[in-house]
């Protein structure tokens, strides 16, 4: 490095390196400077330089004069390497790793750039690749654990399992008996476990197993042995040492429901369905008494029983298993045991049951056939436990007045609050649950949960500011909203961006729903730092896991949720004449929301000047008080305008398209956005193939009954083919058709007809049919509209409580009225449907229910007026007033920060 | 009713989830990650029985000092969860593990001064004492106690300080400047 340079200029060349390394660009710049003084086109000073600018944020600059430098000495590895390390900088890993193979073949062992390409590598799942690199680091260092290691787990990752053993095999090879020293038990227990679940993947348990047995004095992570010993022992088939180990596992962590997965497994007594044979319950129900024994103290022990246990005996379990928490008060009964309610009767016995102790309680003071007294609280919780049950079976009317009771009762359980919330929301009238949650929040200021859960509320209700406003109570004093961001909140990215959306705001929506992407992006690159530290770390078993769990990342539910959202997006804009000016746009907008609008654009300003002038106090971004992270550069599009700008939405969608079908290919969801996405680029062969994985997933859906409908109608539609490729299109579809079973033999028309037969009862599929024979028939619009008019809502709860539980669900209400209005264009229709399902649902906000906010005597009603805006949170109290004390507190918290909140509240 | 088991790579996110719904000091996904392929022992979760993650226990070692010592980096219950005796379980489950495999000598926490519920559980459920008090710890000023109690530590075999010390590597100095600004907060453990 440097060599061409003279003694002084190659000294000065070394403290470049030697600054860049310790952070101190200053001098490393000063330095550089010197040398291009004298040696303007020396090229690796050039490329020290610009990477020394690059740490400093001056990009441009950097990328300049790196490139530079690789112009002025071509055949200098430094030149190559640096240029791939500004590459690598700025994620763009496929271009540093050209450039580090540039850097290699001038010359190829060096072993920083080796390492280096390993890395990427890695992080780029260039498998083969990170085993060639590896192999060569091992060859040149051989006498370093971590190049063993490295070759290792570069073969495991290239699926060869087996090689990999051979490697570490090896690598022991080269240790003292006395292996490993004092500091380095953790390491080596890893490495040694590591080896084991390596025999394991590769199918020789036996093997696995004598390892593990001969090596046990040298593991220190006990429970690590026992459970991989247990595993071991499983797929041996040596089922009666594997009941034992996992007993003893038991007797350490009664907790843990694998072990008691396992040891059913063991017994042969476990069945993935949960369905079993009433000789296997029994047998399942004396192993459970006689652990229940062992293990008085576990809940699991009395918990999983439920799930297999019926009737009667269901009932006297359950009832058992009830009572001492109701005593107690443990506010998750309900949803410890919601799964029950999945099943035919067992909804019906607790209800039975749960209404026999409210009853008694009430009576004897007593839970029936007991003469011990309860404590008064017994009955509050049995009130809060029937209140979740009838929310659940959808009698809301019930709910409420069981909830309205136990409030009665102990006005001070916030949990009462926010179950009362929940209900509401159920059932139709989101202002409501919003006041509702905010009165449970202002209980305790200083937990964040009911702040987090008021904060979600007010979103579904569409009340933007205020939960803004809210939601920073418990954010870092100073960054406010970007701290949710910078933590990845992405429950919060995920429900403001719904609340946009609804309000016809795509811009921010898309920015909210693009955030949760970006985060995913951030949590894949996180990545990169720990492929050489778990080489130290010995970690190896956990940094596999995290490889795995970083190829299905975007499987997980907020990336799924974000990306069907910003899909939907990019259909509505592609779906609304574009109209760039802002006017245009305005001009739509009621008058309230220009208010609101212009009202942002102002304190936008406000905040870009505020931002400007902060990064002018610190010039080259600046470091924050902690050092931790450079200020972050403005966001020149805040509200996502130049995100609905985009010129083919229909482009943007199918990049997010392609990442569901690759992680969630399960989901009708995914199919039904290809369907509309692939319909939308005239690319009906993969809109076709859509369809078809609609009806392998659910044929009966409605959804998929409209794609199928809809897809036959446009391409029959389209007129006769003549290009080629028309042509050609045309004929796969032909030959397809009849692979349609739906279809076989029959017309459109017909196939409407029949999917309307097996399902005449149900509204949702009813709707599909009547939109369907709409679409296939305008001149049919009355028909099928009453073919909507005449569903009959079947009351399906044949418990005596009152308010009768009904079929419809309030969404499909909500769709269907917004179908009669807005696709059959239908208003009188529309309202007919409206006062009809405000009978179903009183309390819903959308039919304007006689009981909902809506209405001019609701309680809530005064508080929804003055959300609006959201200019002065309040505390809308539905029955309670607050006490003078609350009040006091509550201005002195608006006007002041955080600090109190945790000071003055601990109610 | 929930399941009390060790953490995996696959529960990082619910995890975090958790610690944003119930607590006002947050980490980005990378300090998680760090804990788990660092200490993967020390990081417990409490699953409910429909397979959300309700609470969790995130821990360390601290390797500088002179003494091998565990600390409690954050430890969180839904707020609905509460009076299953969680928070008490988890931090069991933690401890224990520092002390079998890392053969701690003590285990250190910080905590509000204002959370009396969380410091009753610390002090006399689970034996922890006050060391100090380290004054505007939280970034909104308050103090923090700093408590520590007492493992067994060493038995059969030495445990020393010595692990690879990893210069340069970001992971670790990143890990550390999100340290020095974010604190342990124990709040929302069962009251």
């Amino acid at each position: 490095m440097g060599a061409s340079l003279p003694p002084k200029e190659a000294n000065l060349f070394k403290l470049i390196v030697k600054s860049y390394e310790t952070k101190q660009y200053k001098k490393g710049l000063k330095a550089a400077d010197a040398i291009l003084k004298k040696f303007p086109d020396h090229g690796e000073t050039l490329s020290m330089k610009g990477l020394t600018l690059n740490c400093m944020d001056r990009k441009t600059e950097a990328y300049e004069l790196v490139r530079l430098g690789v112009k002025n000495d071509i055949k200098s590895h430094v030149c190559w390497h640096v240029l791939g390390l500004l590459y690598r900088s700025d994620r763009e890993y496929r271009e540093a790793i050209k450039c580090y193979r540039n850097a290699l073949r001038i010359d190829p062992d060096n072993l920083e750039i080796l390492r280096d390409l390993s890395l990427l590598q890695a992080q780029m799942r260039d498998l083969s690749g990170f085993v060639e690199t590896r192999q060569q680091l091992l060859t040149l260092k051989p006498n370093h654990r971590m190049n063993w290691i490295g070759f290792a787990v570069s073969q495991h990752l290239n699926a060869n399992a087996s090689k990999a053993v051979e490697i570490l095999e090896a690598y022991e090879g080269t240790l003292e008996d006395d292996y490993p020293p004092e500091n380095e038990l953790c390491e080596h227990t890893e490495m040694i476990l590591y080896k084991v679940s390596l025999l394991e993947e590769s199918g020789s348990f036996d093997k696995a197993l004598e390892e593990l047995h001969k090596k046990e004095p040298k593991i220190v992570d006990k429970l690590s042995y026992k459970e991989q010993e247990v595993s071991l022992l499983s797929k041996l088939g040596r089922l009666e040492e594997a009941n034992k180990l996992y007993r003893v596992l038991l007797s350490m962590n009664p907790d843990n429901y694998r072990y008691y997965e396992g040891l059913q497994k063991c017994l042969g007594l476990y069945s993935e369905s949960g369905q079993y044979s009433s000789d296997q319950i029994e047998k399942l129900n004396a192993l459970y008494q006689s652990l229940s024994e062992q293990y008085t103290w576990s809940s699991a022990v009395k918990r999983i029983p439920l799930d297999f246990l019926q009737d009667e005996n269901f009932k006297d379990a359950v009832a058992n298993y009830i009572k001492p928490l109701l005593t107690k008060g443990v506010p998750s009964l309900f949803s410890d045991l919601s799964s029950l309610y999945d099943h035919p009767r067992k909804p019906d016995i607790l209800e039975q049951l749960v209404v026999e102790m409210e009853h008694s309680i009430r009576t004897t003071g007593s839970y029936p056939g007991s003469d011990v007294k309860e404590p008064p609280s017994t009955l509050l919780w049995t009130l809060f436990f029937l209140a979740q049950h009838y929310d659940r079976r959808g009698q809301y009317d019930v709910a409420v007045c069981k909830i309205d009771e136990a409030i009665a009762h102990t006005p001070t359980v916030i949990d009462l609050y926010s179950v009362k919330s929940r209900i509401m929301k159920h059932a139709g009238d989101l202002t409501a649950a919003a006041a509702l949650a905010d009165e449970a929040r202002g209980m305790d200021l200083a937990d964040r949960y009911i702040n987090s859960e008021c904060v979600k509320r007010m979103l579904q209700a569409d009340q933007v500011p205020l939960a803004e406003k809210t939601a920073v109570l418990f954010t870092k004093e100073g960054d406010q909203l970007n701290n949710l961001h910078d933590m990845q909140c992405m429950w919060y990215d995920l429900a403001s961006g719904d609340s946009f959306f609804r309000q016809g705001d795509l811009g921010r929506a898309l920015k909210k729903f693009l955030a949760v992407e970006k985060h995913y992006a951030d949590i894949s690159e996180d990545q990169f730092d720990f492929h050489s530290y778990c080489l130290r770390k010995m970690t190896l078993r956990s940094y596999v896991d995290m490889l795995k769990f970083q190829d299905r990342l975007h499987s997980f539910p907020y990336f799924h949720k974000a990306a069907i959202r910003a899909i939907r997006c990019y259909l509505k804009l592609h779906d609304s004449p574009k109209s760039t000016a802002e006017e245009d746009e305005m001009s739509k907008l009621a008058p309230a929301q220009k208010k609101k609008i212009k009202k942002q654009k102002k304190a936008e300003a406000r905040a870009k000047k505020e931002a400007e002038s902060k990064s002018e106090e610190s010039p080259a971004g600046g470091a924050s008080k902690s050092g931790k992270r450079n200020v972050k550069p403005v966001d020149p599009d805040p509200h996502g305008q130049k995100l609905i700008q985009v010129e083919e939405p229909m482009a943007e969608a199918s990049k997010y398209l392609r990442l569901l079908q690759k992680h969630s290919p399960n989901s009708l969801e995914t199919h039904l956005l290809s369907f509309e996405v692939n319909m939308r680029k005239q690319k009906f062969l993969l809109a076709f193939q859509a369809v078809k994985q609609l009806l392998k997933l659910d044929a009966e859906n409605p959804d998929s009954h409209r794609s199928l409908v809809k897809f036959f109608i446009k391409t029959g539609s389209v007129s006769a083919p003549t290009t080629a490729a028309e042509k050609l299109r045309w004929s796969v579809l032909e030959a397809e058709r009849p692979s349609i079973s739906q279809l076989q033999n029959k017309s459109l028309m017909e196939a409407n007809k029949e999917f309307l037969g097996r399902h005449e009862d149900s509204l949702v599929h009813r709707a599909a049919y009547a939109e369907m024979l709409y679409m296939l028939d305008p001149s049919k619009k009355t028909e099928a509209i009453k073919i909507i008019e005449d569903s009959t809502n079947k009351v399906v709860q044949t418990n005596n409580a009152p308010g009768p539980a009904r079929e419809w669900k309030l969404k499909d209400c909500i769709a269907i009225h917004k179908l009669l209005d807005s696709v059959f264009l239908e208003s009188e229709a529309a309202s007919r449907w409206k006062s009809r399902c405000a009978e179903y649902f009183p309390c819903s906000t959308h039919f304007e229910g006689k009981r909902s906010s809506l209405m001019p005597d609701s309680v809530y009603n005064s508080s929804r007026k003055s959300n609006e805006n959201g200019d002065s949170p309040n505390h809308p109290m539905g029955q309670t007033e607050l006490s003078d004390g609350q009040l006091q507190a509550l201005k002195k918290l608006w006007s002041c920060n955080m600090p109190n909140v945790y000071n003055c509240f601990s109610i | 009713m929930v399941c009390i088991r060790r953490a995996t790579v696959d529960d990082l996110l619910a995890m975090q989830a958790c610690n944003l719904m119930c607590l006002p000091e947050n980490y980005q996904m990378k300090y998680y990650l760090y804990h788990i392929l660092s200490w993967p022992q020390l990081l417990y979760v409490a699953e409910d029985y429909n397979g959300r993650i309700v609470g969790y226990v995130l821990a360390k070692m601290e390797e500088e000092s002179n003494e091998c010592h565990g600390h409690i980096t954050s430890l969180a219950v839904l707020r609905t969860h509460r009076k299953l005796g969680l928070a008490t379980k988890l931090m069991t489950a933690a401890q224990a593990a520092m002390e079998q495999v890392y053969e701690a000598e003590y285990v250190s926490l910080h905590v509000r001064r204002s959370n009396r519920a969380a410091f009753n559980l610390y002090t006399e459920t689970l034996g922890y004492k006050i060391n100090d008090v380290e004054a505007k710890y939280y970034a909104d000023g308050e103090d923090a106690y700093d408590m520590r109690k007492h493992l067994k530590g060493k038995q059969n075999h030495h445990h020393g300080h010595s692990h690879h010390h990893h210069g340069g590597g970001c992971c670790s100095g990143d890990a550390k400047a999100v340290e020095t600004t974010q604190a342990v907060d124990a709040k929302a453990v069962s009251k």
